[in-house]
């Protein structure tokens, strides 16, 4: 295939590979979305899929002076691409998981940056996760026919990974003169404090997100059990944050078994009218720690009135329901 | 008792005297409409219902005593189930019958609430009665237009936050009963809340309220309430991780609270609050105690089942060594400590135990 020949192939071919880039976003996105997260807050840019341009794909194809491809049309994957940008190490094993388990596709899992570490421990370079996806078999998304050999690459970066990408790509690829050495070291140096920054990134989200309320599941429990008795989803405020910081010492592995336990009594079937008509009333009753504050009430009065972290009155309409007293004169 | 899922439909409010200079009667001033709270005020009036009755509450648990038909407890026992238009009227009934059982100058009148509704689940029917003393106090008022605060002296103020100001009474239906049983015993459970009957030799003060006005009278069954009280906190505190001369001072704080305090009523909460520092313990405690089937409230106190248990203080030592302290004076002459002793094979000490008898010795064999 000769270079005008190649042109007028991928002329004809980019309504295919637009749909194809397409569609691979819209899956992943929607199945982030199923996983319950917020796109905007998620990825750090919108997810797009861009077509190669047709400059430096014939550059690619026909010009690189240490490559040469006996099929380039075929063998260059990357004609359509899709990138995602997100905060964390951890986010990129989210997304990774997403695409290793759809269905859709095929993918050829071919570069990662800790595959990239075992390989050359002493090298501080470009940092990525790249994927080639192709249709399992043929399909047709909105009347475009998508044949199997139509490949998307997928990248995968944190955004301190991607930025040192784009200083590298524009200003060392791109640049006008002979990079000296000197500028080099000094790039691969930044890139050897992002890896670091991106590990305390980590670990301080980790640490943040550790705890005993956490180890134990206890808010997804204890939104579990909210559901069950009232059949409302709780949600989940700041004052509840407040509420379990205080509360700490009193949450173990029997924490959520022990409010079940006290709440399976039947003389306590009244309650999940109660929330429901008390629900605009105050906002404890919106969240599934009124479970664990009923509790408290019964069985660790004096530490919830000596610890509480509001005004008593914000207490009081949840001690009337159970009738429990609070004065002591 | 724990007063889950309270509803109060009805409200109606008399108003009682003291007796004039002569110590005749005034007669009390009757209302012939229900009070109508808006939500807020309900709230307030349900709070001040359940800290005065509820769980963890100085509520004490009587017995019916007086069942004639021109009783308190027989006209509440026929008020529960009357109509709206009936209920006002019998109601004054019970504010002339505090009138009459106020029968000395020195008790000061005040308002009677007396409310019905229904708590628990299934739902039960209840009655309740609250004898508010009027006080003086102070209004906040803020000017206006210079944002000045000053006081208004207001005369009578009623139902402040607090129990010391106030009587309550709650005939709470049980949930089941004999409907043939001619004992109402059977089918109320009486709460009564008064300051004056938790003080010390509060007895007195408190009997024309309990006893001469809602005719009820101590239960039967203080006695045993009173032993399974002594015997589940010796067991908490045998079962407490903490080193033994603490646990022989609670022990003998727990001698002190029933035979030389001098209140007629006993409480766990009590008990936790006065004698135990830590708070997650006062908590451990309650819960232990709750569990153990002892009431969540108040109950008077009768000793008469462990009298010789609270006689004599006792401690077993290893080796059958004993010793024995009148409980009186076992604080002021006995101290326990533990040391250490000699080290075992391990090197690790023995746990030895010194006494000091702050007297001499009398006699030995």
């Amino acid at each position: 295939m000769n270079e005008s020949e190649f042109k007028e192939k991928w002329e004809s071919d980019k309504p295919v590979y637009r749909a194809w880039g397409e569609y691979v976003v819209n899956t992943i996105t929607q199945d982030l979305e199923g996983r319950g997260k917020n796109l905007n807050e998620f990825l750090k840019t919108p997810a797009k899929y861009r077509l190669k341009d047709d400059g430096s794909l014939v550059d690619k194809a026909f010009y690189r002076p240490n490559k040469k491809y006996s099929d380039p049309y075929n063998q260059i994957e990357d004609k359509v691409g899709a990138r995602f940008i997100v905060l964390l190490l951890d986010d990129i094993k989210e997304i990774c998981d997403v695409i290793e388990k759809s269905p859709a596709w095929s993918f050829d899992a071919c570069k990662h940056f800790d595959e990239d570490k075992e390989k050359d421990p002493l090298l501080f370079t470009y940092q990525s996760v790249h994927y080639i996806l192709k249709p399992k078999k043929e399909i047709v998304v909105q009347d475009i026919t998508i044949p199997e050999s139509i490949s998307c690459e997928v990248q995968i970066r944190t955004l301190l990974q991607h930025a040192h990408a784009e200083l590298t790509h524009d200003a060392i690829y791109k640049a006008k003169r002979t990079v000296q050495p000197k500028v080099h070291r000094t790039v691969a140096k930044s890139m050897a404090l992002i890896e670091t920054t991106d590990d305390f990134f980590t670990s301080v989200t980790q640490q943040l997100n550790s705890g005993p309320l956490e180890e134990h599941g206890v808010i997804e429990r204890l939104d579990g059990l909210y559901l069950n008795v009232t059949g409302i989803k709780s949600h989940t405020q700041k004052s509840s944050i407040v509420i379990w910081d205080v509360f700490e010492q009193c949450i173990d592995e029997n924490l959520v078994d022990n409010i079940q336990s006290q709440l399976i009594n039947s003389k306590y079937d009244f309650l999940s009218e109660t929330i429901k008509k008390r629900y605009t009333e105050n906002a404890f009753y919106q969240q599934s720690t009124v479970l664990f504050l009923y509790w408290m009430l019964e069985r660790k009065k004096q530490r919830l009135l000596s610890n509480w972290p509001f005004q008593h009155e914000l207490l009081e309409p949840l001690a009337v329901d159970l009738g429990v007293s609070t004065w002591a004169d | 008792m724990q007063l889950l899922n309270l509803n109060i439909d009805r409200i109606i409010i008399h108003q009682v005297y003291r007796r004039d200079q002569d110590g005749n009667k005034v007669t009390p001033t009757q209302s012939h409409e229900y009070t109508n709270f808006d939500q807020s005020a309900m709230e307030a009036f349900k709070t001040r219902v359940k800290d005065a009755l509820g769980d963890g509450s100085k509520a004490v648990q009587m017995e019916i005593v007086n069942q004639e038909s021109n009783d308190l407890p027989t006209l509440i026992n026929q008020m529960i189930v009357q109509e709206d238009d009936t209920f006002p009227a019998s109601s004054y009934d019970i504010a002339k019958k505090l009138t009459d059982a106020q029968q000395t100058k020195s008790i000061p009148g005040g308002i009677v609430v007396v409310f019905s509704g229904s708590q628990g689940h299934p739902a039960k029917k209840f009655l309740g009665i609250i004898k508010a003393e009027v006080h003086s106090g102070y209004e906040k008022e803020v000017d206006k237009k210079t944002n000045e605060i000053s006081l208004k002296f207001v005369e009578e103020i009623l139902l402040t936050p607090g129990t010391r100001l106030y009587k309550t009474a709650g005939f709470f239906e049980k949930a089941n009963y004999d409907e043939h049983s001619s004992d109402l015993n059977d089918k109320w459970t009486v709460m009564v809340s008064d300051y004056q009957i938790n003080k010390a030799d509060g007895k007195a003060a408190a009997q024309y309220f309990y006893s001469d006005f809602l005719g009820c009278g101590y239960p039967q069954t203080s006695a045993r309430t009173t032993k399974q009280f002594h015997e589940s906190t010796s067991l908490f505190i045998d079962k407490l991780n903490v080193p033994a001369p603490e646990k022989s001072n609670l022990l003998n704080a727990l001698t002190t609270y029933l035979k030389v305090d001098t209140s007629s009523t006993i409480s766990a909460s009590e008990f936790a609050s006065k004698y135990f520092d830590d708070i997650d313990t006062q908590d451990a405690y309650t819960s232990h105690m709750k569990d153990s089937g002892l009431p969540d409230n108040a109950f008077t106190k009768d000793i008469e089942h462990i009298e010789s248990k609270l006689q004599f203080r006792k401690v077993n030592f290893g080796g059958n060594v004993k010793i024995t302290a009148p409980s009186e004076t076992f604080k002021d002459l006995i101290t326990i400590e533990t040391i250490e002793g000699d080290l075992d094979e391990s090197g690790t000490p023995a746990e030895w135990t010194k006494i000091i008898i702050k007297n001499r010795i009398t006699k030995q064999e």
